[in-house]
């Protein structure tokens, strides 16, 4: 279960403090699939990298499983990050110098799994999301903007995650690619029964997410089942 | 995969970049590992100057320049008060005399030659009458130089007052106790040779037979027509008591040198001439200890400019990749991680860069240490004949400072490693202190 309560972030910029997130509660239960919608500026990045541990709150609380995240200290943050966490990003975010399967073993050595496992469970993940053996050696840069973008499912998936965050995961993409990755997210959410948020401008994807949220100015606007 | 080699595969990431890279931190390191050489090169050749002529004071008699000149011999009682001072470590006396054709039977192996017989010519004793066959008139075909004789207590060291110098080697024979007065002798080489003298040999000088106990070789002609007695027996036979023709004295650093030089002028007053050669050989290192801090600001210089071309490298390679640090970071990497995969990155460039200054190093040491002696040498030399024409004292000491060998060994070889060390780390400060700055929230920043 992930729970959201009251949480805020304000920036100062120049003179002027802007909240970029305002006093939001919210809860998932573990397994959905939830999207977050909302125009650009209203806050949707900003709950992810909170929701991610990439940034602090301003305040309130985020509880994922029995942890509140928002009281941890660098240590335990880097590890929740490395094992409770699972990111997509829009530009995939691939480092350029390692081959997919590569990308794929990098957090799992983050994580301290034995080397011997690394290798097998990356080919297995890289597998699920179709690729075949020969392009698991290319480096993202020979590859195409869906296939990066399957790569960084599986990276995402790498630790067994309990939350996987995306952001705007078919924002790169083709309609037809997009629906692809979605299908291909929303699967893996299933079969592994991992929370799944993902931040999106698509209508049509939120609509078919179990939860969908509306973030405007900051505040949660309505959330619905 | 790990931290280790992904920094030596980020090494390579562009490999244009780190080609000019390695190129640079090479010369740098080349240029500080020459430096280094030559450092210590001329320290060692400093060293050695200073322990080989630094630390000695000459005395003679007021007046005396070997055969030239004239005086009163020195005596023992003079010299014992020099013994007695501070810092003097030992005093070597000597007598010298020279034998002819009327008091031995040794033949010179030095022939007259030109400058001989215009010696000869101009010692009033020598003059002959005009020849019957009208040639020049006062013309000396015949003369034979003489055979030097120095009595000495201690007949190793050639420096001591001797005409002509060098260094001794002993080929034959055994060295005599300086303090004896027995009939013995050593013979130079090339005298040895003219009259077929082995060790056992004999020959006769003022009237006495002398028993020839060693053979010995100086390095120079002048030298090696010598014999080297025993002081007291050179004292008896050449029918001087107690004289002293000249006298070192060693004192126990070059810093007392002068101060010994002071005394020794205070107790022998007017009848003595005291000298010492560390102002010169201060004058001949000057050039040698600017050598010196030169080759260790260069050292410092190019040491800095290899740290501060890496370290700007690290800086423009962090901020490049700000974003996939950032990415790093989201998916579970530690600052630690982060910061030991780009050192890694810092050592392979630096340890390549190595590689190639040690390379550059050990080719240009040499050169470069003799380019900056010679050029030192050249200006120390044309300084000193605009100020003292016509001594060859100065000649000497440029020639032993040209004579700088700079070796390249395995400790310079793990200074030029070290030196790399080093610069990787002081590189890689300044990124790691960037590295943490950036916050994992950097990865969601749209560009």
């Amino acid at each position: 279960m992930l729970e959201v309560k009251d949480l805020k972030k304000s920036f100062q910029s120049g003179d002027t403090t802007v909240k970029a997130v305002d006093g939001i509660s919210f809860s998932v239960p573990d397994g959905q699939f939830a999207s977050i919608i909302g125009k650009s500026g209203s806050g949707k990045s900003t709950l992810l990298s909170l929701l991610g541990a990439l940034d602090a709150p301003t305040g309130g609380s985020i509880t994922v499983g029995d942890q509140d995240i928002t009281k941890m200290h660098d240590r335990a943050l880097i590890k929740y990050r490395c094992h409770t966490i699972g990111f997509v990003f829009q530009g995939y975010n691939l480092v350029p110098n390692l081959s997919a399967l590569e990308n794929v073993i990098l957090p799992m050595e983050f994580a301290g799994l034995p080397k011997s496992q690394r290798r097998d469970r990356a080919v297995k993940l890289l597998e699920q999301v179709g690729f075949e053996p020969d392009q698991m050696l290319r480096k993202p840069g020979k590859l195409s903007g869906g296939q990066q973008q399957r790569v960084a499912i599986a990276r995402a998936l790498a630790n067994k995650p309990q939350l996987i965050l995306a952001d705007e995961p078919t924002g790169n993409l083709d309609s037809q690619t997009g629906k692809m990755i979605f299908d291909l997210l929303h699967g893996l959410a299933k079969s592994e029964n991992t929370t799944i948020i993902t931040v999106t401008h698509d209508l049509s994807i939120a609509g078919k997410t179990d939860i969908t949220f509306k973030l405007q100015d900051g505040k949660l606007q309505k959330g619905k089942k | 995969m790990n931290v280790i080699s992904r920094g030596i595969r980020n090494a390579f990431r562009n490999t244009i970049r780190t080609a000019s890279i390695v190129t640079i931190l090479g010369l740098s390191i080349g240029l500080s590992l020459a430096m280094l050489v030559a450092h210590q090169a001329v320290g060692d050749k400093i060293t050695s100057v200073k322990a080989s002529v630094g630390n000695t004071v000459s005395i003679s008699p007021a007046g005396a320049r070997g055969f030239e000149g004239g005086g009163n011999a020195l005596t023992a009682a003079q010299l014992s008060k020099v013994k007695s001072l501070d810092h003097v470590t030992s005093v070597t006396e000597s007598l010298s005399d020279r034998l002819t054709t009327d008091n031995t039977n040794l033949q010179s192996a030095v022939d007259a030659g030109s400058l001989g017989r215009r010696f000869a010519q101009n010692d009033g004793g020598l003059r002959i009458a005009a020849p019957a066959d009208g040639s020049q008139p006062g013309t000396i075909t015949t003369f034979t130089p003489p055979v030097t004789v120095n009595g000495t207590t201690n007949p190793t060291d050639l420096s001591s007052g001797f005409g002509g110098g060098g260094t001794f080697t002993l080929k034959s024979g055994k060295v005599f106790n300086g303090t004896s007065s027995d009939n013995v002798a050593l013979v130079g080489t090339t005298l040895a040779s003219k009259n077929n003298l082995k060790v056992g040999s004999t020959f006769t000088a003022y009237g006495q037979t002398i028993t020839v106990a060693g053979i010995f070789d100086a390095g120079n002609t002048f030298s090696n027509n010598q014999v080297i007695m025993p002081l007291a027996t050179a004292q008896t036979l050449s029918a001087q008591p107690g004289a002293i023709t000249s006298a070192t004295v060693k004192v126990d650093s070059i810093s007392n040198v002068a101060s010994v030089t002071s005394a020794a002028e205070k107790q022998l007053g007017s009848a003595a001439d005291v000298t010492n050669a560390a102002e010169e050989a201060q004058n001949t290192i000057k050039p040698l200890e600017n050598i010196q801090t030169i080759s260790l600001y260069s050292l410092i210089g190019a040491i800095g400019a290899g740290a501060i071309i890496i370290l700007l490298t690290m800086v423009m390679i962090v901020r490049e990749r700000r974003r996939e640090i950032g990415v790093i970071k989201a998916i579970g990497a530690s600052n630690v991680k982060v910061v030991g995969q780009f050192s890694v990155e810092a050592v392979t460039l630096t340890v390549l860069g190595a590689f190639i200054g040690i390379m550059l190093g050990v080719a240009a040491a040499n050169p470069i240490t003799n380019l900056l002696v010679t050029n030192s040498s050249n200006s120390v030399q044309g300084g000193r004949m605009m100020a003292a024409p016509g001594r060859g004292f100065g000649g000497g000491f440029g020639r032993s400072l040209s004579n700088i060998h700079a070796a390249v060994g395995w400790d310079i070889i793990l200074y030029g490693l070290g030196a790399a060390i080093v610069i990787a780390i002081i590189g890689s400060a300044l990124a790691s202190f960037f590295i943490a700055k950036i916050r994992p929230a950097e990865v969601m920043r749209v560009e």
